[in-house]
């Protein structure tokens, strides 16, 4: 039989280690959840910037000399403003070829800075959203807040790659 | 924009961070934002401070990653970065060395909202990270936008933090150097201009000095210009007699009078050995529209556009250096538009198109905020509003204002 004072002794022990976790668990979730705010904000810059961007391919196109580049830079900036979320990179990718493409051919008098400013800072809210996503999934895959599930229902955040780097300098 | 910004180090004492906070104030100041400036000063009736900067106290030195570093790190510095951020409405927050621990990092932990934070250490062996990384990582996960200064500092923060950071370079102040007139002096014939520490092997003055037999060779009427801080003395007798007298040693010269060294050569050589992780002296030489030969290193480099705006000789070979630096010098055309491209090369490193990045950044990073910390910051400036127009009244405005900000925190948005 075990000694009453050794059982105390235990209790306490346990006690203390469930007291520990569950200041742990609520400091991590908090945690997650302020993270997953800085995700969603980010994801909402970055938008918004991408949006600019589309806009202002939109207002090149008059000034495309040639007839088919035009069309694709017209078709590609559409497309980039109707896309849905699971399709955004890969229409923001064809974007950012029309533009290559076209940049170049443009007529004088294009209104060409509103599109440089608009891609720099696509280039940038990409970095942060990329960066917030990065800090969220490595807390993400610890072992514990995986196991109690601390993040909830939430999907992991995505990374968001598309080349952004012709226009931005 | 209302622009809070967090210096580590002791403004009065010269440092490189210290030099490219008060670069960055001075001209948001000059793009039309306000700017507060946090930072510990040692001596705040001598300092001589710009308005915009606010005493954090003294702070206290300690041996930190090999060097001595001084620091503010204790509750009242606590005390002193809470009352700034709390009566500063600041739009964005930009600190600097986020990981130091001082000021910076008290201000991480405190603040909410938009956070800017530059990391300028290029020194992968960062005690603080190595030892405190995890402990640090809650407080620099509110960052919403990493700036490095250079892409070792980049590295740096990609391998300790993860994550990326934006590359903006440090400024120059371009201006200071344009149009710079050469020194008056006797004698003509081809110069070469060299400005750095005289004694210290790094900076590479040896390796020019045994360049000259060769070179005096290839131009006999050549002339050195070597400006700097380090024993005269010391250095002149490292040089054989016959070859003095195409020695110009002009030893510590004024911050008024560096452009005008850079200036009065028709080339300015950098044959530095190492350790550079930037290219400042590049950078000024050919804002003066002095054409640069220098040393094949990564920074150089990059500011000479893999040689396009310079030209590059490998590192520590004088017989290399004697042959492009003679080639260079008997060739006018070459030299002209070598200036040409230095001047236009330049522009990107001058303090106003990096101020109006670093603006860039700060806007993005204001647009991509958690909505309720705007919602916060919107109250707290109502209610100061508030407290103000009763300011008048018998109530105590601070205790009126704290109990409105209880009630309107506990009001759903």
């Amino acid at each position: 039989m075990a000694q009453p004072h050794a059982v105390v002794t235990e209790l306490v022990v346990i006690l203390a280690a469930l007291v520990l976790l569950a200041a742990y668990v609520t400091w991590t979730a908090g945690r997650l959840d302020r993270l997953h705010a800085r995700v969603d904000a980010a994801w909402a810059g970055l938008d918004a910037q991408l949006v600019r961007r589309a806009a202002a391919a939109r207002a090149l196109v008059p000034y495309v000399a040639d007839p088919p580049r035009a069309t694709e830079l017209d078709e590609a900036a559409h497309g980039a403003l109707e896309a849905g979320d699971e399709a955004r990179e890969t229409v923001e990718n064809d974007l950012s070829r029309a533009l290559r493409a076209a940049v170049p051919t443009l007529s004088a008098g294009a209104p060409v800075e509103e599109l440089r400013a608009a891609a720099s800072r696509v280039a940038l809210a990409r970095s942060f959203h990329n960066a917030a996503v990065n800090d969220t999934r490595t807390i993400r895959w610890r072992r514990i807040p995986r196991l109690l599930r601390l993040a909830g229902h939430r999907a992991m955040p995505a990374y968001f790659e598309i080349d952004d780097t012709a226009l931005a300098g | 924009m209302r622009v809070g910004i967090v210096c580590p180090y002791t403004w009065d004492v010269p440092g490189g961070v210290q030099a490219h906070v008060r670069d960055l104030a001075d001209s948001l100041l000059e793009l039309g934002h306000e700017v507060s400036v946090l930072t510990p000063v040692d001596d705040p009736e001598e300092a001589d401070l710009p308005p915009y900067v606010v005493p954090a106290g003294r702070a206290v030195p300690v041996p930190y990653n090999g060097s001595v570093a001084r620091l503010a790190f204790g509750p009242l510095s606590l005390t002193r970065t809470r009352r700034w951020l709390r009566d500063g409405h600041f739009d964005v927050l930009h600190i600097h060395e986020p990981t130091v621990p001082s000021l910076s990092m008290l201000a991480c932990f405190t603040a909410s909202g938009p956070i800017v934070a530059t990391f300028h250490t290029a020194t992968a062996r960062s005690l603080a990270l190595q030892v405190f990384g995890t402990v640090l990582q809650p407080g620099l996960e509110k960052i919403t936008g990493r700036i490095a200064v250079s892409p070792a500092a980049r590295r740096v923060v990609v391998e300790h933090l993860g994550g990326d950071a934006v590359l903006i370079p440090n400024g120059v102040d371009v201006r200071r150097f344009q149009g710079a007139q050469p020194l008056s002096r006797a004698g003509g014939g081809p110069t070469i201009s060299f400005l750095g520490r005289i004694d210290e092997p790094r900076k590479g003055l040896a390796v020019l000095l045994e360049a000259l037999p060769e070179l005096v060779e290839l131009v006999p009427d050549v002339r050195l210009l070597v400006a700097g801080p380090g024993d005269v003395e010391e250095v002149a007798e490292t040089i054989p007699p016959s070859l003095r007298g195409h020695v110009e040693l002009l030893g510590l010269v004024s911050d008024a009078d560096k452009p005008r060294v850079y200036a009065s050569g028709d080339v300015y050589c950098a044959p530095n050995t190492h350790g550079e992780s930037f290219g400042i002296v590049l950078i000024e030489s050919m804002a003066t529209g002095t054409p640069v030969v220098a040393s094949d290193l990564e920074a150089f480099r990059r500011v000479l556009e893999d040689g396009r705006a310079g030209v590059l000789v490998p590192v520590a070979d004088p017989a290399a250096l004697a042959a492009a630096l003679a080639d260079l010098l008997a060739d006018p055309d070459r030299r002209k538009q070598l200036a040409e491209v230095g001047r236009e090369t330049v522009q990107q490193y001058d303090w106003q198109t990096v101020t109006a990045r670093i603006v860039e950044v700060y806007e993005t990073v204001v647009a991509a905020v958690p909505r309720d910390t705007e919602f916060a910051v919107d109250v707290d400036h109502a209610v100061d509003a508030f407290a103000d127009d009763l300011a008048g009244d018998d109530d105590d405005p601070s205790r009126l204002s704290a109990a409105l900000r209880r009630w309107l925190s506990r009001t759903p948005s």
